[in-house]
């Protein structure tokens, strides 16, 4: 009877034994962990909050936190939410779950990276550029571009760009859509199938098959090559369609935002105060992902062939017309891809 | 007293299976006007939806074929054989289950250019053959000596194998069944593999893609599509599983019987032993070379791999990741003990009375995990949940949450095998402990757990070794995210592979701490598979 007794109560014991407890404020992160976990601690250690952070995982993209964040919509979890793009956000504050909130911090950041309610801030920025590999193309004349570079004939089965259904290839994919116009997006997504451009389950994977020599030249994020860099493979950076009449470079910053009904506001509060920081704009700049600050007055990344704000001509989208069409696109993005 | 488990084993299922499921059902069918099954009309007519059904069917063939020729050619030969070392080479036909099946493919992506269809089934093989080696060889135990010498005597060799053939069909059908059922739920590696353009997804990868739309959708039919489109995938395989149950009941070892006799293989002696070779190197030989080669700092270009890399990348792993760690092994153990406690009296109920227990019990594998955890996001973080979350503390924000939701997840894992035990011990030891009047308690601790103890220390040991490497679960639970495989897959992609072999290897011996320990404690030696 005793050892019933005992087993009995074992499992309520467990459930217990696991339940956590509230720390000063939630938040969501969605930029790597690697990356923003020693900043958080950072911020712990000058605010003295404890945060409960929680990170996503490459693999799950949207499915991990923005879903999270919906799912939870009905009883908040989160209070602070810092994605490592834009277009998501703007569709949560779309769907009405982002409260507005005007940091003080924000004051340096340009208008074109805020939203016009405060419902989201934007800075520290990844541009989406081309990597190359020098050995397989060691004249930099030579290098692509241009995105149109994709279609020429003479890279044929040689450059990559990840599928559009998730992440940053979605939200630039989408965003050209709107850029370029429905038949020339058209001509673009063509081209890509006709001159059997590699599709890539991710930009890690696209900059890992350059960075290898499997390929020749790719699509990918800023953070990505930066990685390449650091490990000593040889790759060079195209900022593309820098020329007069071409569409630019779709530059696409980290965002960050209060959810409605959080259950800590004034620690929220704090929290994206310190996220808007120049001095943590800084820190991801000197970090291995290399954000490109979105303010001029704050130090960019170490090396040179990153360009800063002003030494290239970034893409002009329009953030609430992309989030608007995303799921739209996906869903025609998965039937192509 | 024998109700009180099982009701609280009912509470359990209830809780952690029945309740989020039904929330995700009634939400599929609730749209804003009412009432609805048009989701249902749309995603069922979708043609890219059909398209990737059928890829992965064609999938879940072709790598089941796979894994039934490394799975049943390694217990085939390491248990009826005298293939050299067949031994030790037996037991380990369940090693290839520790490693991750992402693990696998990254590290034959690592040297080698795997890519579509063809790698994919070919890995895929090889990560679940051990299903089909486990219950292949259970299957050739089952077998009575006697029979197959009877066979052999009076029709000589070919029908005395014929007649084994037939005899051991059920649970090897069985294991390739399992193995089916985890290469079509699989979206983590096609996706990896999938990228020589435009060839083919697989059903798995369309469902996980569609949970996207949930976060960008307006649409009742966009935000429901997920679990929607889950649906034929889960009749698939609740289908497969109930004929996988039937085969395996039909099976079962008794204790009067004598073993195969030896097969003497001849000349083909040392050349058979490449298959399970080639089995065991390929689902953990290369894995865990290219993790060492990783934590070595093979990735890093123009610096030679040296051992100094690697105390950095272990030093790394446990500086960064070692509160992972620790998490990992609670929540693996903590999801173990609550699994036992579930599936004993489920077991012992399906042992005496209903099949129909063992049934229901395989229903959270058919279920994809994301269905499971957003079902249970919905049911935990309802506002009325929180009233009791005030008093008792934030269970939805814990680790005991995880513990529970893998439990649930990996409910037939302790059913079935305890269940089969159940039915192999005599039901007169029972009863004749009952004659001495002796209350259900006692005759439970004293006659039944000591009975029951091997097949609940394997037991234990898959479900631990199943916990560790969940991912799709961690995702969306909150407190999933401080485990080891969630960090490693980020890890690996932000180019951190030094310390990502690191962190793999410390998840792979911890997988194997169990069974480590039992040797260790038990003094045991290495038994046949099963």
């Amino acid at each position: 009877m005793r050892c019933a007794a005992a087993a009995a109560l074992t499992l309520p014991l467990i459930l217990a034994a696991g339940c956590g407890r509230d720390a000063d404020v939630t938040l969501y992160v969605a930029l790597d962990q690697t990356h923003s976990e020693s900043l958080i601690e950072q911020f712990e250690e000058q605010s003295g909050l404890e945060v409960n952070a929680r990170f996503d995982t490459e693999a799950a993209k949207t499915v991990g936190l923005v879903s999270a964040i919906i799912e939870e919509s009905s009883r908040p979890r989160c209070d602070v939410f810092w994605n490592n793009e834009l277009a998501q956000t703007v569709r949560l504050a779309q769907k009405g779950l982002l409260e507005a909130y005007d940091s003080p911090s924000a004051a340096g950041i340009p208008a074109a990276f805020k939203d016009e309610d405060a419902l989201w801030t934007g800075f520290a920025a990844r541009a989406r550029i081309l990597i190359v590999n020098t050995e397989r193309i060691p004249e930099s004349a030579d290098y692509p571009k241009s995105m149109w570079d994709l279609l020429d004939p003479k890279w044929k089965g040689q450059c990559a760009v990840a599928r559009p259904l998730t992440g940053t290839t979605l939200t630039h994919f989408t965003a050209l859509r709107y850029v370029l116009g429905e038949a020339e997006f058209k001509r673009f997504i063509d081209g890509l199938f006709e001159n059997e451009v590699v599709l890539l389950q991710s930009n890690g994977a696209t900059m890992r098959e350059v960075a290898a020599g499997k390929l020749a030249f790719a699509f990918t994020d800023t953070d990505d090559y930066h990685v390449a860099l650091l490990k000593g493979h040889p790759v060079a950076a195209v900022f593309p369609d820098q020329e007069e009449g071409a569409p630019g470079t779709m530059l696409i910053p980290n965002s960050v935002s209060i959810i409605k009904g959080a259950p800590h506001p004034e620690a929220a509060r704090k929290l994206v105060d310190w996220v808007l920081s120049e001095q943590t704009e800084a820190a991801l700049a000197a970090a291995r992902s290399a954000q490109i600050p979105v303010r001029s007055t704050v130090k960019g990344p170490e090396h040179e062939s990153i360009l800063q704000i002003g030494q290239f001509r970034a893409m002009e989208w329009d953030p609430k017309v992309t989030a608007e069409n995303l799921e739209k696109m996906a869903a025609e993005f998965a039937e192509r891809f | 007293m024998r109700r009180v488990p099982y009701a609280i084993a009912l509470g359990f299922c209830a809780a952690f299976v029945l309740l989020p499921l039904l929330a995700m059902l009634l939400d599929s069918v609730r749209s804003p006007s009412g009432f609805s099954l048009a989701a249902y009309g749309t995603i069922l007519q979708d043609a890219t939806l059909r398209g990737q059904f059928l890829a992965s069917l064609e999938l879940g063939l072709v790598a089941t074929l796979l894994a039934w020729l490394f799975g049943f050619g390694h217990a085939y030969l390491t248990f009826r054989t005298d293939l050299p070392g067949a031994r030790w080479l037996g037991p380990l036909g369940i090693l290839p289950l520790v490693v991750p099946p992402i693990l696998v493919a990254m590290g034959f992506a690592d040297f080698a250019d795997v890519k579509g269809f063809w790698s994919c089934a070919l890995l895929l093989g090889l990560s679940y053959a051990p299903f089909v080696a486990v219950l292949s060889a259970r299957g050739l135990r089952s077998i009575d000596g006697r029979l197959y010498e009877a066979g052999l005597i009076a029709r000589g060799r070919g029908p005395a194998e014929r007649l084994l053939a037939r005899m051991i069909l059920p649970e090897m059908l069985a294991g390739c069944l399992f193995a089916f059922i985890f290469v079509i739920s699989e979206h983590g590696v096609p996706e990896f593999l999938t990228v020589k353009g435009k060839t083919w997804h697989t059903y798995a990868e369309g469902v996980f893609s569609l949970w996207t739309r949930r976060a960008t959708g307006v649409l009742h039919e966009d935000l429901v599509s997920p679990t929607v489109a889950s649906l034929p995938l889960v009749l698939l395989i609740v289908l497969a599983l109930a004929i996988a149950l039937r085969l395996r009941a039909r099976s079962s070892v008794r204790g009067d019987q004598q073993p195969l006799p030896i097969r003497t293989l001849g000349r083909w002696r040392w050349p058979a032993l490449l298959l399970p070779l080639f089995y065991l190197s390929g689902g953990v030989g290369v894995p865990v070379v290219v993790m060492a080669r990783w934590a070595a700092g093979s990735t890093v270009v123009n610096q030679p791999m040296s051992i100094d890399q690697v105390r950095e990348s272990f030093r790394l792993a446990w500086t960064e990741a070692g509160g992972d760690l620790r998490s990992t092994l609670w929540i693996g153990m903590a999801t173990t003990l609550i699994l036992l406690f579930v599936a004993l009296p489920l077991a012992r109920r399906a042992a005496r009375r209903s099949g129909f227990v063992e049934l229901v019990s395989v229903v959270p594998l058919a279920v994809p995990a994301i269905l499971l955890g957003i079902g249970l996001v919905h049911v935990y973080n309802h506002p009325l949940a929180a009233r009791a979350y005030a008093h008792l503390g934030d269970f939805y924000d814990s680790f005991g949450i995880v513990a529970c939701a893998y439990a649930a997840r990996f409910l037939p894992f302790g059913v079935l095998p305890l269940a089969s035990a159940a039915r192999r011990l005599p039901e007169h030891l029972e009863e004749a402990a009952a004659l001495t009047g002796r209350g259900a308690a006692a005759r439970t601790f004293r006659i039944y757990l000591p009975l029951m103890l091997p097949a609940i220390w394997s037991s234990a040991c898959l479900i631990f070794i199943l916990a560790l490497r969940e991912l799709d679960l961690a995702v969306v639970l909150p407190a999933g995210n401080g485990t080891v495989v969630r960090r490693l897959s980020n890890v690996v992609h932000f180019g951190g592979e030094n310390m990502g072999g690191a962190l793999a290897l410390c998840l792979l011996l911890a997988a194997l701490l169990l069974p480590i320990l039992t040797l260790l404690l038990t003094g045991r030696k290495l038994r046949p598979l099963s």
